[in-house]
């Protein structure tokens, strides 16, 4: 029994199928939510997984010109990286199936991951949308990726750990979200500029280079690239709520907080125009900037005390 | 890389932010665009010629398809013509009811231009409201005509239906809701900072270029230029009911959305106006059915700019030669002209921006070198294809 537990958390609970599920889940209630604000109807509450069956069950084109080994691995490198992620986040509450001093960086380090595969999927092939909308996720990646940190080491600092199970814990009798306001709000856009959400979305654009970095992919690489966003979604709202929002105890509080979380992006996501790539990186400039006043207030007010 | 000289992204034939088929090539350097060109003729479908072998009334059918967006522009304009060569007039409550349809139309197309637009700056939720509100137009619209797209409105010498008081307050209604509907999305695009930054001084196309490459339409009247047929060639009704030319100095991006969206306003108070003070009497004249020999030119302001027929007749039953120019096709060049030095992302906005029609605009184009065939050279040729096959 000893072996079967580990093995039942990896690939069944509450990592893998559950954090696959729970992440089309949530890709649902996005897609929902956004139409509802669009004022049209939404899709139905299957239609994210029956997208990925039938993507699944569909031929995968390799197109000429690729390094085909490149072009299968780079999506099973993708969603093993946001799978892996979310052994190290409090999902439903539970401790974390793996936990040590510093595993915060690590699960930001497999994150990008997932978008650096992303990138070198785009630039593997010799399609000219996705080598634009390679170079794009790239240019959101640096300009995004240091506020994103820098806001989720705010209340790492106040904790005094770099581990999320104990900031989590921490979190549980501080709202951090009251005396960091703007570290959540920087975070939580920091996630919508890592999932590529509108209006951060112009990597993907369809307007101008079709659907960026995967323009040439279908079949099973798309499916394993939307799954390993959704979990990268469940992770990275997990991960806010965890931090910012009084922690997570339960699995009542998860879905609670994720889902509050949730309705935000998605108001966010239809309240903006597409952002051009240049005028993102602007953007980002200025939310470092903000982090860093963040962190000397922190400082000079005595980190634990807050 | 050195081997790499140019870095070209094509837009099109079928891209996912054209509705219609078109061919432009974006030379950039990263994201920077240096220059552009732009093919048509994806969708040529050989109308003008169809013309020549149907009768007079019968073309008013086949020149409504010639655009989904602006039919009765077509219809309108062709019977305009038709009209001037048989020397008939229609009387004056059929004029009222054609401009009342044609400025129906262009609220329909402004509306529907205005999702399109927001849609290619990432901007779906006024997509999805403008076009929503765009239903109460094409409500409209179906309950006048019975149809929502092509209306068959026009009849040669007048128009084939009338205009009753229910209609007139259902009309009134849906102006109302549209109104401040209106309102708000000038308020949005003039004053939205996401949306601002998309289309402030982005594509901006001075008076001088717009003169130069002679522009028409809303494009002309973002560049400053007060040029509207409806103003410098009065047809139909406008005479009576006289329009205010909408014209800004900007000629960027936001300039055209302001002249598109003050000219929904100048729209709806015409289509008032109209139905206030709607003439009296009959709705056709009789039209021969022969039309005497002769040539004639109309124009008629359609929702993109204005729309010119030439027409000619034998004095028979059908036209000798019907010619069509569509706004469209004055305002691609601009699409060129503004687009070096901007972003790749603008690319679709500046396209969007001349609110491109693009098989209304399409026609066969001879090359340098290329042979042609007469009519009965191709008719020959088929015979010959068709009997060894």
């Amino acid at each position: 029994m000893d072996i079967l537990q580990p093995i039942i958390a990896l690939l069944f609970f509450p990592a893998g199928l559950f954090v696959m599920g729970n992440g089309l889940a949530y890709m649902w209630v996005d897609r929902k939510l956004v139409a509802q604000y669009q004022n049209r109807i939404g899709p139905r509450w299957f239609q994210p997984l029956a997208d990925i069956m039938k993507l699944l069950s569909k031929e995968e084109i390799i197109p000429e010109n690729v390094d085909p080994r490149l072009f299968i691995g780079l999506p099973l490198l993708a969603l093993a990286c946001a799978l892996t992620a979310a052994l190290y986040v409090p999902l439903l509450g539970f401790q974390p199936v793996l936990s040590f001093q510093g595993d915060l960086i690590v699960t930001v380090y497999l994150l990008s991951v997932v978008t650096m595969s992303l990138a070198l999927a785009g630039s593997n092939t010799a399609d000219r949308f996705s080598l634009i909308g390679a170079v794009r996720t790239l240019t959101q990646l640096f300009s995004y990726e240091a506020p994103f940190l820098l806001a989720l080491l705010g209340p790492a600092i106040v904790a005094g750990s770099w581990q999320i199970s104990t900031i989590n814990a921490f979190a549980g009798n501080h709202w951090i979200v009251l005396t960091q306001p703007i570290g959540f709000v920087i975070a939580l856009i920091g996630l919508m500029g890592k999932l590529e959400l509108p209006p951060f979305d112009a990597p993907e654009a369809e307007t101008e280079i079709v659907k960026g970095a995967l323009t040439e992919y279908s079949g099973r690489g798309l499916a394993l690239f939307q799954l390993a966003k959704s979990v990268e979604l469940v992770v990275g709202l997990t991960l806010i709520a965890a931090f910012y929002l009084g922690g997570i105890a339960n699995p009542i509080t998860f879905f609670l907080k994720t889902l509050i979380l949730l309705l935000v992006l998605a108001g966010l996501q239809s309240l903006f125009a597409r952002f051009r790539i240049e005028q993102t990186a602007r953007w980002w400039r200025y939310a470092s900037l903000l982090v860093l006043v963040q962190w000397v207030i922190i400082a000079v007010l005595g980190g634990k005390t807050l | 890389m050195t081997t790499l000289e140019k870095f070209i992204v094509p837009i099109g034939p079928q891209h996912p932010a054209l509705k219609e088929p078109g061919h432009f090539e974006f030379t950039v350097d990263g994201e920077t665009v240096t220059a552009a060109t732009v093919r048509l003729g994806y969708v040529h479908r050989g109308i003008e010629k169809a013309t020549e072998n149907r009768n007079w009334t019968q073309n008013l059918y086949l020149l409504e398809r010639i655009c989904g967006i602006c039919s009765h522009t077509h219809a309108l304009c062709y019977s305009l013509g038709v009209e001037a060569l048989a020397e008939v007039t229609a009387p004056p409550r059929a004029q009222a009811i054609r401009s009342l349809v044609a400025e129906l139309e262009r609220v329909h197309s402004h509306l529907l231009w205005l999702g399109v637009a927001a849609h290619e700056a990432g901007f779906d939720t006024l997509f999805m409201y403008s076009w929503r509100d765009r239903e109460t137009i094409m409500d409209v619209l179906e309950g006048l005509t019975g149809n929502r797209v092509n209306y068959s409105a026009m009849e040669l010498g007048g128009v084939k239906f009338d205009v009753d008081d229910k209609q007139t307050d259902t009309i009134r209604r849906g102006l109302d809701y549209l109104e401040e509907r209106t309102h708000h999305y000038l308020k949005v695009v003039t004053t939205d900072n996401s949306f601002l930054q998309r289309t402030r001084g982005v594509g901006t196309l001075s008076r001088e270029q717009a003169e130069d490459i002679g522009v028409i339409g809303p494009m002309a009247r973002a560049s400053g230029i007060a040029r509207d047929v409806r103003v410098d060639a009065p047809y139909a009704a406008y005479a009576q009911f006289p329009v205010n030319v909408i014209v800004e100095a900007a000629g960027d991006l936001e300039a055209r959305f302001v002249v598109r969206i003050k000219e929904l306003f100048e729209s709806y108070r015409l289509i008032r106006e109209i139905l206030e003070k709607m003439p009296t009497g009959d709705l056709t004249v009789r039209m021969p059915r022969k039309v005497k020999e002769g040539e004639t030119i109309s124009r008629v302001e359609a929702p993109r700019g204005e729309a010119f027929y030439f027409i000619k007749s034998g004095g028979g039953e059908k036209p000798e030669r019907v010619k069509v120019r569509t706004p469209s096709l004055c305002n691609f060049t601009s699409v060129i002209i503004t687009a070096p030095g901007h972003q790749l992302a603008d690319m679709p906005m500046i396209l969007a921006g001349i609110d491109p029609c693009f098989s209304c605009n399409d026609r066969m184009v001879v090359l340098n070198g290329e042979s042609v065939m007469t009519w009965e050279q191709l008719r020959q040729y088929g015979i010959e294809y068709y009997s060894k096959k």
